[in-house]
């Protein structure tokens, strides 16, 4: 029995599994989870996928929804509502297999007001239409919690409308494009084929004609974004890779429709095309994102929707954006402090895991200062609103840090090169109109378009989306999510590394343990272990996983003390656990920065727990490859107990400062910033943020990367940590590939002006080059990119 | 509100499931019928609607619009309402779709033996037919539509795309390759001529193997799979990016039929570039497909289904190689009107539309009748026997394809034919097309077995009429504006293919004036109409299938040119409604018999005897005896309809022709009967076979001809 | 070769149509989800899934 796996959840039952209907569950929630389904006849969810439930780790408190009663809370939530239904849309992170998706479109089985439902996965959305009058939002969401799909509900989903419009206009004009280069291509290849020159003129005209009917959707169409952004670059006198493209979509154009009008051909409408439809294809590949990630997420994704406020005695639920300062408000157990606040009631045990990635709570007395951000563990307590959310210490950090540099962009590599590219396209054309002029002004206007028609960047352009999305991809494959692919190149430019320690370097929520004092015995491990299991205290936790597995005892009287510990007879012993107070020890004349956890037997004092971080596997040895070529520095928040640990790991060389807050780390940041020095900067939790985004490339290290990380362009499963390097010098292998391919469509672009200069630029000749420089580039660089990602990312 | 329960109707699916089993097993017999006269051809022992080039149209006509037809409704009766959540839109029509279907093969089954043919391949059935078929075909694009329209389910699954893509392309290909003139219930003549009728022809035949064979099948293979295997589909992005490439890429590859013939060059190019392009999305599909089941091989080593599936897969994936390879020019001057040919739609045709059909027929039998197959034993057997029949069928027929083509353009030293004799090309082939017999029967052996299992099946379980099955609706009580928007997001796309159609309809109208007026093909002079005996000889030609074996087409190779005389060209075929250029030649070209100077030439009284017994004059030769021809008398009494009709088709006859055409007639065929008395033949003036003979001796001979006249008299 | 331009200008309709039909699938959102509609096909009703498929499976 000991050995079995939860028919839920799939996780170990441990041996003293949740019997249910001869059926084992790992605990509780997850037997209910069960029994609800089976009530329902939805045995279905476990058919599709054997054990395909979640866990619930913490529970979940009863009121937690409670805001959703509040009207303007609700109506800015739901997608749509009238007198008898609303639809909502709720994010769930959890969603992760296909019986996931069944059971969330069977959701009327459970619930007859359910009218429909129906899953994104990839975005890991459900959208329900619902009988508000029969199942409020409130009570769908307690719904939804039930079953173990907790709906994260957050504070920008109020604010923001998600959309996405422009996929849908890309996909739309990648249509049109390719209808028009399909059917365009038909009417230009008998000229270039064996027997074109049989063609008969008729013919010839009225594929002429067609052609041109056929491009005009393309070019004041699919074309767009190329001559927006060029116009944009231009206004800010910059000459981006889109100015010689437009120029060449113009010039083709116009000299097609010349050759439609006045000589009866096709020209080059299907080269232009071909042309959009490459680079069109190219913007589409550029442009995968990872939907259910969010990488721009600032305070209002971290923070409750609603607050309970008491006013006059009684409890009230407001919107967050309405505190106050003087405010009185309640927070329970597992929400978050939404503000800065005094403590004015109760007994405060502060997780600020998210913030700093330290796991172990901070307790707090009666009018500490706390500041917003950290999540209460234990009983409810009362505070005093002292600024408003939008006045807070953390919120105010990332206001401060929304001004991310744009200009990088502008700097970037294509550009550079297309600057240079540009100027010298200009002047060949020029000279090159110059010298036809002396024999006619139609050669000459003719080899001016000629000029600008080949030396369309096309393959140039398809270089970077193609290798970037390429990278891109393979990376997230092998767990690092970009947000877009401009951070390749970021990361590419890389010369200094910035670690944060809590959290990033060590391990979140695994924590090693001690034991101080009078040597314990075998069973009074046991016992303890048995005491301890009963607690969903993180420190209770990290005891229980660091003691060895063994055959538990059964405990009685159990009690939990909020912020003070644990007590209970086992083996008709007092096991009491907890702080010095709660065991009555004397710590007055230590001081200690670690966390402790005292330990008395039948009240006689044993000894303490103490708790230090892991620190991630591998971390040595990425450290030691890493220093040889970047500059490291390391900022934490914490006090400096372990620093001869660290300075042990990182070398000498490497800057390591303590007591950092988290504007010191950004202030940290800028000032290497500002002496030139491109950063990535490692981080992971909200006291990161503003660090990250004042970095080149700002990259979060994360547990579960669908769960909250702060904003960033990137975000890392923890598991590929020591992978680090691998990343990075595989950003430079991308520029490698780049470089080849720039020289490969250079070459083509040589060739082809050639061509043009001479005044030969046949429809065929141009028919050939574009596609096949363009199916060059792309194949050589996608290729090439695998290629070299099997060997070197591995 | 509560779900919305509703069932879905098995019995339509029974019905056209049983059908696709009765037609599969009666299209494939015909199939080894032909494959046997071709060994054998005294068996049809002077009975005329049992002749090689009679049945051949029945077998093409029957495995492909019955076999494959039934099996594809079935797939989409079934799978449509169940990915749609909705019954099927109208069971009356669902009842007069399958009834109206089977009353067509009826009707074509009765008709083409018989003789009453349109003589273009794959479009053989005569106006009448064609018209109910158009008829029909709507009433099932109506249901098809009208059930997406109703749908509960927002998304629609890439299958039902790839079934409208079905009704919407074939119902265009068919009218627009249909538009006859009628001269009787039973006769017609193409408005299309010659190298033009050729075009719209192959452009219409590719894209009916296209689109009536292989996108409904795809949309089956991504129901079907993912559903027997119990996984999702690969990559369902892919199958997007599959449909729409093939969609937008397939219609424009016709022209690889008519490479080397008289077919502009420039055109016969962009068929080649389309084709190879083709390649693409179809790899990427047979990829998806096979990939669906990765991970899962231990479930198709047990299972039956997944393993025909499997089979299927590969052989569209062949198949899908294939086409574009035999459409490049070198390697189709090799192919083309060989064997290989042969060899090739049957890779597509057993394999992948013949394995999908066995497949899901294994997979639905056990489901509608709420049971076990009786065997996985006895449908393994069928599996192997399948597989080892395709093998056994197609490798033959490759060797048998490069053997005609090398002997046909072999050179001796001295440059001369190696093998003059046609008869030579045909006796080295006999062998393989008896293992191709062999394979056959392995393959129909198969079928029966598979028909015995099912029936065992049946009678096990107990028929599900109906299944229940509960959905909520689609949104449509949302709001108002939200269910404005739910009617009219239907409505765009019937009214886009009412659109079309009436377009299409319309485009016709006015287009049809321009064919008859006039075609830039380049003309010549000496090339004139068909006096009134040889266009009734043409008839016969036709209505016996000649072009089943004997192609109308010289291309310009020297190895044709010497062995057929000077290549074909295009201003020659002006005036034949339909074209005859044949796409497989089991016999010699025919396109210059009746040049007297020309390398194949005979005199009248061999063809009269040829006719009756083939043997006689050519020992090893293949070819049926037509002892009715002989026997009947010819009817004329049309003759002046057809030349009126052919008059309003642009033959220029002269005014007032049709009145004199019997006369004309009349006087021809008693010339040559007269010949044929001459020379010891007892023949009266007015049987088939003068007129066929009067044909046979015109073809080829316009160019020839120095002094202007014609064989008929005009003016 | 008037049947070319007759087949093209066909052809340029039927692919018209189509191209209209793409562009109402990109708008009313078919295309935003490209992965649940996958497994979305393979759920039956209730009772059908396992009744059927294990005893298929005893048997070979």
């Amino acid at each position: 029995m000991s050995e079995s796996k939860c028919v839920h959840c799939g996780a170990d039952n441990g041996n003293a599994p949740v019997v249910w209907n001869e059926k084992a569950f790992c605990c509780q929630g997850c037997s209910t989870v069960y029994q609800i389904l089976n009530e329902n006849q939805m045995g279905n969810y476990y058919r599709i996928q054997p054990m395909s439930g979640i866990k619930v780790i913490t529970d979940t408190q009863s009121g937690k929804f409670a805001y959703l009663e509040n009207d303007e809370i609700r109506l800015k939530l739901l997608d749509f509502s009238d007198e008898t239904v609303s639809k909502i849309r709720f994010f769930i992170p959890t969603i992760h297999c296909a019986s996931c998706i069944w059971l969330l479109e069977n959701l009327s089985k459970l619930d007859n007001a359910i009218r429909y439902s129906s899953v994104n996965f990839p975005k890991k959305e459900v959208t329900i239409t619902f009988d508000h009058n029969k199942l409020s939002l409130r009570k769908l969401a307690e719904l939804l919690t039930a079953i173990h799909y907790i709906p994260e509900i957050t504070l920008d989903q109020l604010e923001k409308s998600h959309g996405n419009k422009s996929d849908q206009n890309l996909l739309i004009k990648i249509g049109i494009a390719s209808f028009s280069f399909l059917n365009i291509m038909m009417y230009s290849f008998p000229e270039y084929l064996p027997g074109g020159d049989l063609l008969e003129k008729d013919f010839k005209n009225i594929f002429g004609w067609l052609s041109f009917i056929l491009i005009l959707p393309v070019v004041f169409y699919s074309s767009l974004d190329y001559y927006l952004s060029a116009w944009k670059g231009l206004k800010h006198k910059i000459i981006s890779i889109d100015l010689p493209i437009s120029l060449g979509i113009i010039a083709l154009f116009l000299e097609s429709s010349w050759v439609v009008f006045h000589n009866g051909g096709i020209g080059y409408m299907d080269s232009l095309a071909g042309l959009l439809f490459f680079l069109l294809i190219g913007k589409w590949y550029q442009s995968k994102t990872y939907e259910a990630l969010s990488f721009e997420r600032d305070y209002k994704s971290y923070f409750p929707v609603a607050v309970t406020r008491i006013v006059d005695g009684s409890e009230e639920i407001i919107p967050i954006k309405n505190l106050r300062k003087g405010d009185r408000i309640v927070v329970r157990n597992q929400e978050l402090i939404p503000t800065d606040s005094f403590l004015l009631n109760g007994n405060g045990q502060i997780d600020y895991s998210f913030v700093t990635g330290e796991s172990v709570p901070v307790a707090k007395k009666l009018n500490d200062f706390i500041y917003a951000g950290g999540r209460q563990i234990g009983s409810s307590i009362e505070l005093v609103v002292d600024k408003e959310v939008e006045q807070s210490y953390l919120t105010q950090l990332w206001n401060q840090t929304n001004e991310k540099d744009k200009e990088i962009s502008l700097n970037t590599h294509v550009n550079k090169v297309s600057q240079y590219f540009t100027i010298v396209i200009l002047i060949i054309a020029t000279l090159a109109f110059a010298f036809r002029l002396t024999t006619s002004l139609e050669l000459a206007v003719y080899v001016f378009a000629s000029v600008l028609i080949i030396a369309c960047p096309c393959a140039l352009a398809l270089t970077i989306p193609f290798t970037f999305g390429s990278t891109m991809r393979i990376f997230g494959r092998q767990g690092l999510y970009l947000k877009n692919t401009d951070v390749i190149e970021q990361l590419y430019k890389t010369d200094t590394i910035v670690f944060d320690k809590t959290g990033t370097i060590t391990l979140n929520r695994q924590i090693k343990t001690a034991f101080h004092g009078q040597k314990l015995t075998e069973s009074e491990i046991i016992e303890i272990q048995s005491v301890v299991r009963n607690s969903n205290h993180p420190l209770s936790k990290a005891l229980y996983d660091n003691l060895p597995k063994s055959t538990l005892f059964s405990i009685q009287n159990y009690e939990e003390h909020l912020g003070l510990g644990i007590r209970a007879l086992v083996n008709e012993k007092e096991i009491k656990l907890g702080s010095p107070l709660f065991i009555s020890a004397d710590v007055s004349n230590e001081s200690f920065t670690e966390s402790r956890v005292y330990l008395s037997i039948n009240d006689i004092q044993k000894g303490y727990f103490s708790f230090a971080n892991t620190y991630r596997e591998g971390l040595q040895q990425l450290i030691s490859k890493l220093s040889q070529n970047y500059e490291l520095h390391l900022i934490s928040g914490d006090n400096d107990s372990e620093k001869e640990r660290l300075h042990e790991i990182f070398g000498n060389k490497t800057n390591i400062h303590f007591n950092q807050s988290p504007s010191d780390k950004k202030q940290y940041i800028n000032l290497l910033r500002s002496s030139g020095k491109h950063i990535l900067m490692i981080g992971d939790g909200l006291n990161d943020a503003g660090a990250l985004s004042s970095s080149h490339v700002g990259l979060t290290i994360a547990d579960d990367v669908f769960s909250f990380s702060p904003a960033c362009d990137a975000i890392m499963e923890a598991s590929k940590f020591e992978k680090l390097i691998n990343f990075i010098h595989f950003s430079h292998t991308a520029f490698k590939v780049i470089k080849a391919s720039f020289f490969i469509s250079l070459t083509y672009n040589i060739i082809g002006l050639l061509f043009a200069v001479s005044g030969n630029l046949a429809p065929i000749v141009a028919a050939i080059l574009m596609p096949l420089s363009s199916i060059t580039v792309v194949s050589f660089v996608t290729i090439s990119i695998s290629f070299l990602a099997s060997r070197k990312l591995k | 509100m509560e779900l919305q329960k509703f069932t879905y109707d098995n019995k339509i699916t029974r019905l056209f499931m049983n059908a696709t089993i009765l037609w599969g097993i009666v299209g494939m017999l015909v199939g080894l019928t032909i494959a046997l006269e071709l060994v054998f051809p005294l068996m049809s022992g002077g009975i005329s609607w049992l002749s090689f080039g009679r049945l051949r149209p029945l077998h093409t006509n029957a495995v492909i619009f019955a076999f494959v037809g039934n099996g594809l409704f079935t797939g989409i009766y079934y799978s449509a309402p169940r990915l749609l959540k909705t019954p099927m839109f109208s069971e009356l029509l669902g009842k007069i779709h399958f009834w109206g279907w089977q009353l067509i093969i009826v009707a074509a089954a009765l008709t083409l033996p018989f003789g009453f043919t349109v003589g273009k391949e794959y479009a053989e059935l005569e106006w009448p037919i064609d018209i109910a078929i158009a008829l029909i075909w709507v009433v099932f694009g109506i249901n098809l539509i009208m059930t997406t329209v109703k749908r509960r389910t927002k998304h629609i699954y890439v299958a039902i795309w790839f079934y409208i893509a079905t009704f919407v392309t074939v119902a265009v290909l068919h009218i627009v390759n249909s538009i006859n003139i009628p001269v009787s219930l039973l006769k017609s003549y193409p408005i299309y001529a010659g190298v033009q009728d050729a075009l719209v022809q192959w452009w219409y035949g590719h894209n009916a193997v296209a689109f009536f064979l292989t996108t409904p099948y795809l949309g089956m293979m991504y129901y079907f799979i993912p559903k027997a295997a119990n996984r999702p589909v690969y990559s369902y992005k892919l199958s997007i990016i599959h449909f729409w490439a093939l969609i937008f890429l397939y219609i424009w590859a016709g022209p690889h039929h008519l490479l080397y013939t008289a077919l502009p060059d420039w055109a016969q190019a962009l068929g080649v570039v389309f084709s190879v392009m083709l390649i693409a999305p179809s790899w990427g599909g047979m990829i998806n497909g096979l990939l669906t089941l990765r991970g899962a091989w231990d479930k198709v080593r047990e299972s039956p289904v997944l393993k025909m599936f499997v089979v299927a897969v590969t052989a569209y994936g062949m198949s899908t190689f294939e086409g574009p390879l035999l459409s490049l020019k070198s390697v189709n001057a090799i192919s083309h009107f060989t064997d290989w040919t042969i060899a090739h739609v049957h890779i597509g045709a057993l394999g992948w539309n013949g394995m999908m059909t066995f497949g899901m027929l294994y997979w639905l039998f056990p489901r509608i009748y709420k049971t076990q197959l009786f065997s996985t034993k006895l449908a393994n057997i069928h599996f192997w026997l399948a597989t080892t029949g395709m093998l056994f069928f197609a490798i033959p027929l490759y060797f048998a394809g490069f053997a005609q083509s090398l002997m046909w353009k072999e050179f001796t030293a001295d440059g001369y034919l190696k093998y003059p004799n046609f008869i030579e090309t045909v006796t080295q082939v006999i062998p393989m097309y008896g293992i191709r017999i062999l394979g056959g029967t392995l393959y129909i052996t198969g079928v029966i077995i598979m028909i015995f299992n099912l029936i065992k099946t049946a009678n096990a379980g107990t028929f599900v009429a109906t299944e229940d099955d509960e959905a909520p609706a689609l949104e449509s009580h949302a709001s108002v504006i939200d269910k404005g928007h739910r009617t009219l997001e239907g409505k765009p796309l019937l009214f886009t293919l009412l659109a079309l159609a009436a377009i299409l309809i319309g485009g016709i109208i006015e287009f049809v004036p321009m064919f008859m007026v006039k075609s830039n093909i380049p003309t010549i002079s000496s090339v004139k109409p068909y006096t009134p005996l040889e266009l009734e000889g043409r008839d016969i030609y036709i209505r016996e299938g000649c072009y089943n074996c004997h192609s109308q087409m010289i291309r310009p190779f020297r190895s044709e040119v010497e062995r057929y005389g000077d290549y074909t060209k295009a201003g020659e075929t002006v005036y034949d409604h339909p074209f005859q250029f044949g796409s497989k030649r089991t016999g010699p070209d025919l396109a210059r018999e009746g040049v007297k100077t020309g390398p194949l030439y005979k005199p009248n009284s061999w063809h009269y005897n040829h006719f009756f017994s083939p043997q006689k004059l050519v020992a090893e030769s293949i070819m049926p005896p037509f002892p009715w021809l002989i026997a009947n008398e010819l009817d004329y009494s049309k003759i002046s309809k057809k030349i009126s009709v052919m008059q309003t088709l642009g033959v220029p006859y002269p005014e007032g022709y049709a009145n004199q055409a019997k006369d004309e007639l009349l006087k021809q065929a008693n010339e040559i009967a007269q010949g044929l008395r001459n020379e010891g033949i007892d023949v009266t003036d007015t049987k088939e076979v003068i007129a066929l003979i009067a044909y046979i001796q015109r073809l080829g001979t316009d160019i020839h001809r120095t002094d202007g006249s014609s064989a008929f008299t005009n003016k | 070769m008037s049947a070319i331009l007759f087949l093209i200008v066909i052809g340029i309709i039927v692919a018209a149509g189509f191209l209209l039909i793409f562009i109402w699938a990109v708008k009313s959102g078919q295309y935003d989800d490209s992965y649940s509609p996958s497994v979305r096909m393979l759920f039956d009703n209730e009772e059908s899934i396992p009744d059927k498929e294990e005893p298929l499976k005893k048997k070979s």
